[in-house]
């Protein structure tokens, strides 16, 4: 069940302000501004601007930490306030920490990696032992928060961001009452950077308003992103008892691999996941409302996930609308999907289907959401995320029991 | 001695290396007052140990930054510094 969200996007930071800039299909996509960035050929990304550390963050904790984990600790907070959660201080097991990391603290590793070339072995600080780690994000918050229960990190690509949620779902089964879960990057600076020059998919493009069109005859590659979000997972009956409201459902995820970069294979690895996600929620494709694309924007990873929804839904994938609100905001790895779980669970409550920013024509055989937001009755949510080694999943939401909105 | 470590610098240093603000009076005047009651680590002080270190150019005498309060921590780093000045 989930009960919060906590969000820190290139488009608002805060629940609210991302969804209402996420409805209005508003492209925050800009040139990348951040010091030391401005001779690399990548231009275009969606950069987090809306945040100020020092306020969100206590020094102790910020001085020990890379952006990444200060995404992730905002996000954190912000998705336990969002639940209404007061964390027992009698019962620290009973919540746990899990998050999903693509690159873990690259800006921070690299000013320690300065320091140890350029001054020397003494010069490097001591958090350097930790800032960096995949795994810093969930110990921060987990010792922020007092969160001692089952903690774990997702290091399975993109993708991670959704199988941290089927994760955490499966510790609630397990007896765990609740887990703060999802994913933040930050992704947008020199050394991280130079890193992701090498994936042929990323794109060069100059023009904010043309470097990601994903389902595009013009779609030529992604552009990176920050922040991400994270989430509060309840047992349902731990939730209703504190009186929390239950905004979706987590129903059914189901993952696959199918090799780096191989796109064309990333059809049956999509088909297999959407799959098992229907079984496990029971839940036949008719059912589903909306589903969040992928959308890569390469056209062999677009056609791609066009023909596994084709596969996996029939004659009726010609007609589920599909949205991909990241074109507005890029994609922050394994932040994405958390993102796009957020923005699911907004739909629902609202009955609107938020667009694909900047896309105006479509070259699949999908219903893209292209425009404006519609209104939409939106019970049931598919999302899908792949990762660029190759890591696929997808993800059945419900809507939860809660009013509307 | 005009190198020797005092409250205050080392006040600064605990905000600067681990981001917490401590009032160096508050310090000084409670010397039982112990790191962690401040809410300072040893990951902390090992940062601060290293300043030090780099800033005199000498090295301070292992285990500092096992120093269960303030007061003990400056003893042994003035104490490895007047080492270093004597010598």
């Amino acid at each position: 069940m989930v009960t919060g969200l906590g969000v820190v996007a290139p488009n608002g930071v805060g629940a609210d302000a991302f969804w209402k800039a996420t409805r209005q299909g508003v492209s925050v996509l800009d040139r990348i501004s951040r010091e030391g960035c401005g001779h690399l050929p990548l231009r275009v990304a969606g950069e987090v601007r809306d945040f100020d550390a020092n306020i969100a963050i206590d020094g102790r904790f910020l001085v020990q930490t890379d952006r990444f984990t200060h995404y992730a600790m905002a996000a954190a907070d912000l998705a336990v306030a969002d639940a209404g959660f007061v964390p027992d201080e009698n019962a620290p097991f009973g919540v746990g920490v899990v998050t999903a990391a693509g690159s873990g603290g690259g800006e921070f590793g690299q000013r320690e990696l300065q320091q140890l070339w350029g001054e020397g072995p003494r010069f490097v600080g001591p958090y350097q032992s930790i800032a960096w780690f995949y795994a810093a994000s969930t110990g921060q918050i987990s010792i922020r928060g007092g969160f001692r229960g089952p903690c774990g990190v997702v290091a399975s690509d993109e993708a991670g961001g959704l199988d941290a949620l089927a994760h955490a779902a499966r510790a609630v089964r397990r007896g765990t009452e609740a887990v703060v879960v999802g994913a933040a990057e930050a992704p947008l600076a020199p050394y991280s950077m130079v890193c992701q020059l090498g994936y042929p998919e990323l794109s060069l493009g100059e023009d904010p308003e043309r470097a990601y069109l994903p389902f595009s005859a013009r779609a030529g590659g992604f552009v990176p992103a920050e922040g991400g979000a994270m989430l509060m997972v309840e047992d349902e009956s731990a939730a209703l008892r504190r009186g929390a409201k239950v905004r979706a459902v987590l129903a059914g995820h189901g993952a696959t691999f199918t090799g780096a970069s191989r796109w064309e294979e990333s059809r049956e690895g999509l088909v297999r996941a959407i799959r098992t996600a229907l079984d496990e929620a029971r839940c036949s494709p008719e059912e589903i409302d909306v589903v969040f694309a992928d959308a890569l924007g390469v056209p062999a990873a677009d056609r791609a996930e066009a023909l596994a929804l084709a596969d996996a839904l029939g004659t009726y994938a010609e007609r589920v609308p599909v949205t991909a609100p990241k074109a507005g905001i890029g994609r922050a790895y394994c932040g994405a999907p958390p993102l796009d779980v957020a923005a699911a669970v907004l739909a629902m409550e609202d009955g609107i289907l938020p667009p694909t920013p900047n896309v105006t024509d479509v070259c699949h055989d999908l219903a893209l959401v292209t425009g404006h937001a519609r209104p939409a009755e939106l019970r049931t949510a598919l999302v899908l995320s792949r990762g660029l080694m190759g890591s696929n999943a997808a993800l059945v939401l419900r809507r939860g029991s809660g009013e509307l909105r | 001695m005009s190198n020797a470590l005092t409250h205050t610098e080392l006040a600064s240093l605990i905000k600067n290396r681990a981001g917490i603000t401590v009032d160096p009076q508050e310090m000084e005047s409670r010397p039982e007052a112990t790191f962690e009651e401040f809410g300072i680590d040893s990951l902390g002080l090992l940062g601060i140990v290293g300043e030090l270190e780099n800033r005199h150019a000498t090295r301070i005498t292992a285990g500092a930054e096992m120093s269960r309060t303030p007061a003990e921590f400056i003893d042994v780093v003035n104490s490895s510094l007047a080492a270093k000045a004597g010598a």
